[in-house]
């Protein structure tokens, strides 16, 4: 249950057992099947998810009910929104299931009492927040500078196995291009 | 709240267990109704789904997986069953409500079997020590959920428990039941709470109430 979030951390921060048992207390293991959402719009983000097992995707909906995504997530990541969990402020995005997924939750409170002792967590935290940013900018550039084709071939650089696992609209919609764009994009790379 | 809540409730099939399921139908959090009973979690969801066409409910057998898809835990189960409940939904419930509605009675209903210093609510907490054991629902009979208002009163519902923001959440889940919400203090007060439920059994059939009798604080 705990397995790839244990990594995470070993893998950032060398925690003893002890130390990983009391981050272990204050997580909320969390089932949500396919469909189901983590977050809607206008609730206060109040916690961040680990992705033990299944994918996850974030997005803001248009005046139309269309989908604008954000981010998608796999196993070993981390999916929240930030902005609504650090502000209080309400939130514009939807989190929804891409699959069934099992999830280890941190609500607020949880948070700051590891930040406040264990150091080890607050070490771990920085170093996501660092990834976090560096990620984010990555994303406003791609938006900003790459053509379709290189936002593409970035993101499946990226993750190896999003084609078989997310849907062709919702990859075309984190492009920000139609799926017939996306379509045309595929055909010319395979060709290649 | 726009995010749908899961709501388990382990013992659904039981009579406290269905009229809490029943009341929490009107509500719009999805319901997970726990039982190995099968027919009856069946014929409990036909009775809410023709009541409430739009509830979002569901029936399972598995205490463990029910309580790990939920954010809220309701053990209706008796109290005799509570550690072995416990043990199972141990690890999934780490830092989730648990709300105790169980009142330890004798077989003969004039005494409590737990020791005066605990209740079965502390005792649920010591056995979930990550997660925020809440007591509810255990002064209220079955039949008030579909009859909250007795002799022109609402009947009123105490709650206790040690985590501020789980007594609010628990406090709202009661209001949609329809009783009237009263924290009554830390989970240590749920002594107090099982010996009022134990009096007003007493009370019910020495002077034949019919299984409809609640609490009302009178104050100005």
């Amino acid at each position: 249950m705990f397995e790839l979030l244990i990594k995470s951390i070993q893998d950032k921060v060398p925690s003893t057992e002890e130390e990983l048992h009391l981050c272990k207390t204050h997580f909320t293991p969390k089932r949500l099947r396919r469909k189901q959402f983590l977050l809607q719009e206008g609730d206060v983000c109040n916690r961040m998810a680990f992705i033990e097992k299944g994918a996850l995707y974030s997005y803001t909906t248009d005046a139309k009910g269309g989908q604008r995504v954000m981010q998608f997530a796999f196993e070993g990541f981390w999916i929240s929104d930030l902005y609504s969990f650090f502000t209080r402020e309400e939130s514009k995005l939807n989190i929804e299931a891409l699959e069934d997924c099992e999830l280890l939750l941190l609500d607020h409170e949880q948070h700051d009492y590891l930040l406040k002792n264990v150091r080890q967590y607050e070490t771990y935290i920085r170093i996501l927040y660092q990834n976090a940013y560096v990620a984010l900018q990555q994303r406003i550039e791609g938006t900003l500078g790459l053509t379709a084709e290189e936002k593409y071939s970035h993101l499946v650089e990226q993750y190896a196995t999003i084609v078989n696992r997310v849907p062709q609209h919702l990859i075309a919609s984190y492009l920000g291009i139609t799926p017939e764009t996306l379509s045309r994009i595929r055909k010319q790379m395979a060709s290649r | 709240m726009q995010t749908k809540r899961t709501i388990a409730i382990l013992g659904a099939s039981g009579n406290m267990g269905s009229a809490i399921a029943k009341a929490l139908a009107k509500g719009n959090d999805r319901l997970l109704l726990i039982s190995k009973e099968e027919e009856k979690l069946e014929a409990l969801k036909t009775v809410i789904t023709n009541e409430y066409p739009l509830a979002d409910i569901e029936g399972m057998t598995c205490a463990m997986h029910g309580s790990w898809e939920a954010d809220i835990i309701i053990l209706a189960t008796p109290y005799e069953a509570q550690t072995d409940v416990a043990e199972k939904i141990r690890e999934v419930a780490s830092q989730k409500i648990v709300i105790s509605i169980a009142n330890p009675l004798n077989a003969t209903y004039d005494a409590l079997v737990t020791n005066p210093e605990t209740s079965a609510a502390e005792e649920l907490q010591a056995l979930l020590p990550h997660s925020k054991v809440v007591k509810a629902f255990n002064t209220t009979y079955a039949a008030n959920f579909a009859q909250t208002v007795i002799d022109g009163k609402q009947a009123d519902a105490f709650i206790a428990g040690n985590n501020e923001s789980a007594l609010e959440t628990t406090a709202e889940l009661v209001k949609t039941t329809g009783f009237n919400p009263i924290i009554a203090g830390k989970l240590s007060v749920s002594r107090t709470l099982e010996a009022m439920q134990l009096l007003l059994i007493q009370l019910t059939m020495k002077y034949k109430y019919n299984w409809l009798a609640g609490w009302k604080i009178l104050h100005q």
